[in-house]
């Protein structure tokens, strides 16, 4: 089949789509209305849109380096005396005599790079695998079914190993570091995106417009890609903003155990906080600062999540 | 009912075949093998390959496989690296204290969470429903060794109303029963040990149990909701029902099912959990023996862990998955 006519077939299959879409507005369009009304995806949205902002600008608003032992000589470890808030550190000083306000503004781009980089780390191989499983299940004929059963057998048994677990095993595997938490926390997330993406291609594989793409001759791989894939991304990108939340928090647990980098360059929320388990009985600030951060960041991720999910829900959608 | 059994039974064994062999692929993989961790650096290459002679590693992989598999079903998972002693008796020693937190956690969350999943349901759109929502949001989000250090900074350490650490204070002495100290107490009679060991566990259970809580609520509410909407229950008390049996036989019954599942596969993690909890309490189950298994690099002890873990994670799934025959006759019709 001449690529021309593929293009023709497919746009054929979008218009008849469309035509129905016309009276409503597209899916996207429609949960996007849904989200500006929402008080959760405002409030998740805000929280999100910040920490991007001060994760971006970082190093350019913070008021001094974020590394530089300035006050040491104010700071005495052995009787558990750090120095509070005042004019000049508003957010006082930690155990090596640095700004924690500027650690915490600094600290923004790497804690979201641990959740993104995790994130997608989960989400790729998740999705190759998952997005695997259902084609060859749905167009593979009987090899592709064995194929499906064994990619997804050992997908349940991954699910079976605590998620900590296997962040644990990976992070044995590679020694502590930063990187290392980002594979660990990542790695534990395939499962979950692989068994999810397969769920809802399975869903958009018997619906009607892939048996119109079928019945055109549109050629299976190409349905796969641009007819089912596209189509079954939604409740995988909504779980990928739930887990950035649960991989950060996933991330501090990790270095908590000591497999982080115990004092990186660059300060990062779950090290700091990790850190300062151990002056938390006389100096709780240095833990609550970045724990603050960590929870309302986490909760940002969890509100629009979880806002889009419900604005993607086809039983709320007939309501309107 | 039976044939469903079997056929799950059967299901069971094959995922466990595959988490050995999972299992097996994922430890061989690991950089720094025993013979490194337990020869000096300048052992010779003899010394090595003697080394692991002994320990079975010249042999092909699918012997050294089988062996696993062999030894794993009699719960044989070899010696720990770094303490020698064997890893079924290192996990059966700590598995109590694990276990007791573990119930102890789901106790509180079962018990605060149906109950306010419920009430937030039936209050929709209430105080106590909003409340509910945004308290269960926030307790998915709070790092959960930050909240046990808390705790233990606040109600043990500045205000002294409960223990810091340990399952007991220093010097009581205590019979062996079970290993549950507070069923232990109560069994032998000491009551004095099962209140000092329920003191024990509050700051500990309350911390594991935040983020169970968090969930149950929100499943409870959500499924209450469905159920709430539905026709029978409507006729139920339009024809006149007390609203205690309408709660009980026409709204709980059928709302427990999403419940049950989750609860099911909270308990997995809950030993996951577990394991940051229990370093902040030096609570001595297993938690710290994993933590010291994997910055040690002390594989079997890791790799008897985790089957260990991963077997209770499964067994516990199809318990559920039956009980789904008990709470709904339609399964049973079904199967």
């Amino acid at each position: 089949m001449t690529t021309a006519r593929i293009e023709k077939l497919d746009r054929l299959i979008e218009a008849s789509v469309s035509a129905r879409e016309a009276q409503t507005g597209s899916l996207l369009r429609q949960s996007f209305r849904r989200l500006k009304g929402s008080p959760m995806a405002v409030t998740g949205g805000v929280i999100v849109g910040l920490f991007v902002v001060v994760a971006v600008l970082g190093p350019l608003i913070a008021p001094y380096d974020p590394t530089a032992q300035t006050w040491g000589k104010e700071v005495f470890l052995n009787r558990n005396i750090f120095p509070g808030p005042r004019a000049e550190n508003w957010f006082g000083l930690d155990h090596l005599g640095r700004d924690m306000f500027s650690r915490m503004i600094v600290g923004a781009r790497q804690t979201l790079l641990v959740g993104v980089v995790a994130t997608l780390i989960g989400f790729l191989a998740g999705a190759v695998i998952g997005g695997v499983a259902a084609a060859s299940g749905t167009f593979g004929g009987r090899w592709g079914e064995r194929v499906e059963a064994v990619i997804m057998r050992t997908v349940d048994v991954a699910l079976a190993i605590p998620m900590l677990l296997l962040a644990l095993s990976v992070a044995a595997l590679l020694g502590p570091s930063l990187s290392t938490v980002m594979i660990a926390v990542g790695v534990a997330q395939i499962p979950i995106f692989a068994r999810l993406l397969r769920g809802s291609m399975l869903a958009q594989a018997h619906s009607d417009y892939v048996l119109a793409a079928i019945s055109l001759g549109v050629p299976k791989g190409r349905i796969v890609v641009s007819h089912i894939l596209p189509n079954s991304l939604g409740p995988v990108i909504v779980q990928a903003t739930l887990v950035l939340a649960t991989a950060i928090i996933e991330a501090a647990a990790l270095s908590y155990l000591g497999l982080g980098n115990p004092d990186p360059g660059s300060p990062e929320w779950g090290t700091m906080l990790a850190d300062a388990q151990r002056f938390l009985s006389g100096a709780p600030q240095l833990a609550i600062y970045p724990a603050v951060g960590i929870i309302v960041t986490a909760l940002g991720f969890t509100l629009l999540g979880e806002a889009m999910r419900e604005s993607l829900d086809p039983r709320l959608r007939r309501q309107e | 009912m039976l044939r469903y059994t079997v056929k799950r039974l059967l299901q069971l064994a094959v995922a466990l075949l595959g988490l050995t062999l999972l299992l097996f692929a994922w430890f061989k993989a690991l950089p720094g093998g025993p013979e490194n961790q337990l020869l000096p650096e300048n052992a010779t290459d003899q010394q090595r390959e003697a080394l692991r002679a002994a320990l079975g590693l010249d042999e092909p992989l699918w012997v050294q496989y089988g062996d696993f598999v062999g030894r794993a079903v009699r719960l044989d998972f070899g010696s720990s690296l770094s303490s020698g002693r064997p890893i079924a008796t290192e996990l059966a020693d700590r598995l109590p204290a694990t276990i007791e937190l573990s119930l102890a956690a789901m106790l509180i969350a079962v018990g605060v969470g149906i109950p306010l999943g419920y009430l937030a349901a039936k209050r929709r759109g209430s105080w106590l429903d909003f409340s509910a929502v945004s308290g269960s949001l926030l307790g998915t989000c709070i790092p959960i060794f930050f909240l046990a250090a808390m705790l233990k900074v606040v109600f043990a350490q500045e205000l002294g109303w409960l223990p810091t650490t340990f399952r007991l204070s220093a010097g009581s002495t205590y019979t062996e029963v079970t290993g549950l100290r507070v069923l232990d107490g109560v069994i032998t009679g000491e009551f004095d040990i099962a209140w000092d060991a329920v003191l024990h566990l509050v700051l500990p259970a309350i911390a594991l149990s935040s983020i169970p809580l968090a969930v149950i609520v929100r499943i409870t509410r959500a499924s209450v909701l469905d159920v709430v909407g539905e026709d029978y229950v409507r006729t139920a008390d339009a024809k006149g029902l007390k609203p205690s049996v309408v709660r009980g036989r026409h709204v709980m019954r059928n709302a427990m099912l999403p419940i049950a599942t989750i609860i099911g596969l909270l308990l997995g993690s809950l030993f996951a959990g577990a394991v940051l909890t229990e370093s902040v309490f030096s609570f001595g189950g297993i938690g710290s023996f994993v933590y010291q298994a994997t910055t040690e690099r002390d594989y079997p002890a890791l790799m008897g862990f985790i089957l260990v873990i991963a077997v209770f994670y499964v067994v516990i799934n199809l318990l559920v998955d039956l009980s789904y025959g008990l709470l709904d006759p339609r399964v049973r019709v079904r199967s």
